[in-house]
């Protein structure tokens, strides 16, 4: 139960900072950089992976 | 040069990954002792500019060079390893000066390149000034309507009516705590953001996440994130703490996130 809880926890925290880490910060020309489109596609496929583990964890926790 | 740059993807050498941009007279690269950079084997550089250096560590362009980076990107588990990477380097930068955080994914051919871009971006060094002493923290609020049903349970009409009066009389309440919810919802956002704004430097209003993945049940209806200064980080969580037990009741769950770099605090064009 504490494992879970806390796996909840570490998954909220890495959304937070996806949310942050690829979604905001500044964007300035790098020679090899990808795309600003490409990061964004990186994140709203990312974050949907993560949201959606997220509620498999919880439906566990809650029944379990 | 000229040849090289007529050369399909690179994929040999090292080019340089750049975490965000701190004041060169403050930094110092010390802060990042023990710090891994998204190559475990590299550490991080300070490469300084004028008034500004960039936070930046080599990377081998075999993993992070044009169209290889592509190929580790449809990896999850190798992206979750590289995004913490680039906040725990900001993160320590962090302790030591005022940081513009760059997005993910910001890779240079060399030093001189850097520098370049430093000399390119006047405005870094006005924004890191703006930044000085202070960090983002992020704030969520959500509202569990259960919780928010029960603590509205005497109020409006009741259901003490016999037989299809009373159903009628229910569903009219039912009703009414939906719209009560969603009016609490908008009030409260307003005032939590307005309370908390009072103590920090800046605020931003986030888009809400449905459905967001949190510790709590209810529907969020505040995502904000404020920049506060270090020395009134203290104040800022005692107004947070205020409003948990303010609106506990009401059936309020709010979450505190931080101290971030401030990401949220840097536009695009900076």
């Amino acid at each position: 139960m504490n494992d879970r809880l806390s796996k909840l926890q570490q998954d909220i925290t890495l959304i937070e900072l996806v949310d942050r880490v690829l979604n905001k910060g500044v964007v300035l020309a790098g020679d090899i950089t990808l795309s600003v489109a490409d990061v964004d596609l990186i994140y709203v496929s990312l974050r949907a992976l993560l949201a959606s583990a997220g509620t498999i964890d919880r439906l566990q926790l809650d029944t379990g | 040069m000229s040849t090289a740059a007529r050369t399909p993807p690179v994929r040999e050498g090292t080019g340089w990954y750049v975490y965000g941009a701190v004041p060169a007279g403050e930094a110092s690269v010390e802060a990042f002792a023990g710090v891994r950079g998204v190559d475990p084997s590299a550490g991080v550089s300070l490469i300084v500019e004028g008034p500004v250096a960039a936070v930046a560590s080599p990377v081998p362009l075999a993993e992070f060079g044009a169209g290889a980076i592509d190929e580790r990107l449809r990896s999850p588990e190798w992206l979750e390893d590289k995004v913490r990477a680039h906040e725990a380097v900001l993160e320590a930068a962090l302790r030591g000066s005022a940081v513009v955080p760059f997005r993910f994914g910001a890779i240079y051919h060399g030093e001189s390149h850097i520098r370049q871009m430093l000399r390119d971006h006047e405005l870094l060094a006005p924004t890191l000034e703006r930044l000085r002493g202070a960090v983002e923290l992020g704030v969520k609020g959500f509202l569990d309507s259960a919780r928010f049903r029960a603590s509205r349970e005497g109020e409006g009409p009741q259901a003490s009516a016999p037989g299809g009066r009373a159903y009628l009389l229910r569903k009219q309440r039912e009703r009414a705590l939906t719209e009560d919810g969603r009016a609490f919802q908008v009030a409260c956002a307003r005032e939590s953001h307005e309370a908390l704004t009072a103590v920090a430097r800046e605020a931003r209003l986030l888009p809400l996440r449905q459905p967001e993945l949190s510790a709590y049940e209810g529907e969020m209806f505040l995502n904000a994130a404020y920049l506060v200064d270090t020395t009134g980080d203290a104040q800022f969580r005692e107004r947070f703490a205020a409003l948990e037990s303010e609106h506990w009741r009401d059936g309020v769950d709010y979450e505190l996130t931080g101290p971030w770099p401030p990401y949220n605090f840097v536009e695009d064009d900076e």
